[in-house]
């Protein structure tokens, strides 16, 4: 794939390498000097645009007319939701990605100004933080469809309900599925026959609806009084 | 009218001014509230400090029942996706945005957008004072394609036929001024020497006319 990055500041640059790093072509348009001289260490030479990004000459320089994707990562946010709009309504762009500095921004992140997908940064780490308040043990891995569903794990309490059970007698909540157990480092496949054991840690791919109720099945029983869990307890 | 003006800078304040002068119902909104004392003393308009992008200072400033709307903020691409959101979303009737910086002017241009580029417009006019220009533009419609242009009748044009000295199917001569009377000239009528013509026409034209002009003076 071909993507254009505009704004090399510290997400743009590591999405170039991350793309890179997967052979993926990828050019990088920026303009600040100081940032220009720190991404010129990180970065091949052949990847790096100098110029504005928000200058039609400069998407045409870099390739805006060929690309598959445009990533508008400034800090700037009309300047994403500039770039996004020029690129699908100018160069057919086929998917546009944008960065949200500003959460209060966020509203004109849609098809106002053809952004396919808007990354809400400080709402994503927001919404992560308070999900870590309230749900215990529940610990969010993946967003899918934009956050209604998401792949999360969590470790079976002592005394849950589900300790003990045979997965198919589990009364899981709809749009729910387990989809591996971790036990002593191994991955076990879960299959209507497995019982799960207290300290087991399960993948689940569940809609946000549905968290709080898994939880109730996987976390502690209800009343049970929890220990403040030390912390760094997620890092082995 | 109801009529937004974002961005309380020089231009903004002069715009803001001028119109509440008019009589026209004015808010004026900047993310800045020490930009207001741009605003003149007896300014009676309303004022509005907030961040010009979210929607509810948006909505606070009355962009759903707008008239019209100008935005001159600093920042070029402010200014553009303002401007789309006021055309598009909230359906005002005038925008108008200012291009701040002439290397961003092909961002407005893909938008679509009514944009005025006051440092262009300055800069234009100052060159053309400063090299005697024989020909100047008194306006330009749009990006500046076609202009009205203002230019005096040479001494050796004295006794000939208008059409014949500006061709139709390029200039289309507006005005005839003589002294201080002005009327819309006859294309088969003559010229005098000395007479002011505003002529409408291409900047392409206009630069071929005027290299005719320069080449009267020095003969």
């Amino acid at each position: 794939m071909f993507v254009i990055i505009a704004g090399g500041g510290r997400t743009g640059a590591h999405l170039a390498l991350l793309l890179g790093a997967q052979n993926h072509k990828v050019h990088l348009i920026e303009d600040r000097p100081d940032v220009l001289a720190r991404i010129h260490q990180e970065l091949p030479t052949e990847v790096i645009y100098q110029g504005d990004p928000t200058n039609l000459r400069m998407l045409e320089l870099a390739g805006i007319r060929e690309c598959q994707a445009l990533a508008a990562c400034t800090t700037v946010d009309a300047d994403n939701l500039a770039l996004c709009y020029m690129s699908r309504d100018r160069y057919g762009v086929p998917r546009t990605i944008a960065r949200i500095n500003n959460p209060r921004n966020a509203w004109l992140f849609d098809k106002k100004f053809h952004v396919d997908v808007a990354i809400n940064q400080a709402d994503l780490m927001a919404k992560l933080i308070a999900e870590e308040m309230s749900l215990g043990d529940m610990m969010t891995l993946v967003k899918l469809r934009k956050g209604e569903v998401a792949l999360v794990e969590e470790k079976i309490a002592p005394g849950a309900l589900a300790a003990g059970k045979l997965v198919r007698d589990l009364p899981l909540p709809k749009d729910c599925t387990l989809a591996a157990v971790i036990r002593k480092d191994a991955v076990l496949t879960v299959r209507g026959d497995t019982v799960l054991q207290p300290g087991d840690e399960i993948l689940a791919v569940v809609s946000s609806q549905q968290q709080a109720a898994l939880a109730s099945l996987l976390g502690p029983p209800a009343g049970a009084i929890q220990p403040a869990p030390p912390p760094g307890r997620k890092h082995k | 009218m109801n009529i937004i003006v974002v961005g309380c800078g020089r231009v903004g304040a002069e715009v803001a001014y001028g119109l509440f002068s008019k009589g026209h119902k004015i808010t004026v909104v900047d993310q800045d509230a020490a930009a207001f004392r741009n605003l003149p003393e007896d300014f009676r308009g309303l004022t509005l400090q907030g961040d010009v992008l979210t929607q509810d200072v948006l909505l606070r400033a009355g962009i759903e029942r707008a008239d019209a709307l100008a935005a001159v903020t600093p920042s070029d691409s402010v200014n553009t996706v303002l401007g789309h959101i006021a055309r598009v979303v909230f359906k005002v009737p005038h925008v108008v945005v200012r291009n701040f910086d002439p290397r961003k002017r092909s961002m407005h241009s893909a938008f679509g957008m009514q944009v005025i580029s006051p440092v262009s417009m300055g800069a234009q006019r100052i060159e053309e004072i400063l090299l005697g220009e024989p020909l100047h533009a008194v306006f330009r419609a749009g990006d500046g394609t076609v202009g009205i242009y203002q230019m005096t009748v040479p001494k050796a044009w004295h006794g000939k036929v208008l059409r014949e000295l500006l061709p139709q199917e390029k200039y289309r001569v507006v005005a005839l001024t003589r002294g201080d009377h002005s009327a819309m000239p006859k294309p088969g009528g003559p010229v005098e020497s000395g007479d002011i013509l505003h002529v409408g026409t291409t900047r392409e034209d206009a630069d071929a006319l005027r290299e005719r002009l320069e080449k009267l003076r020095k003969d």
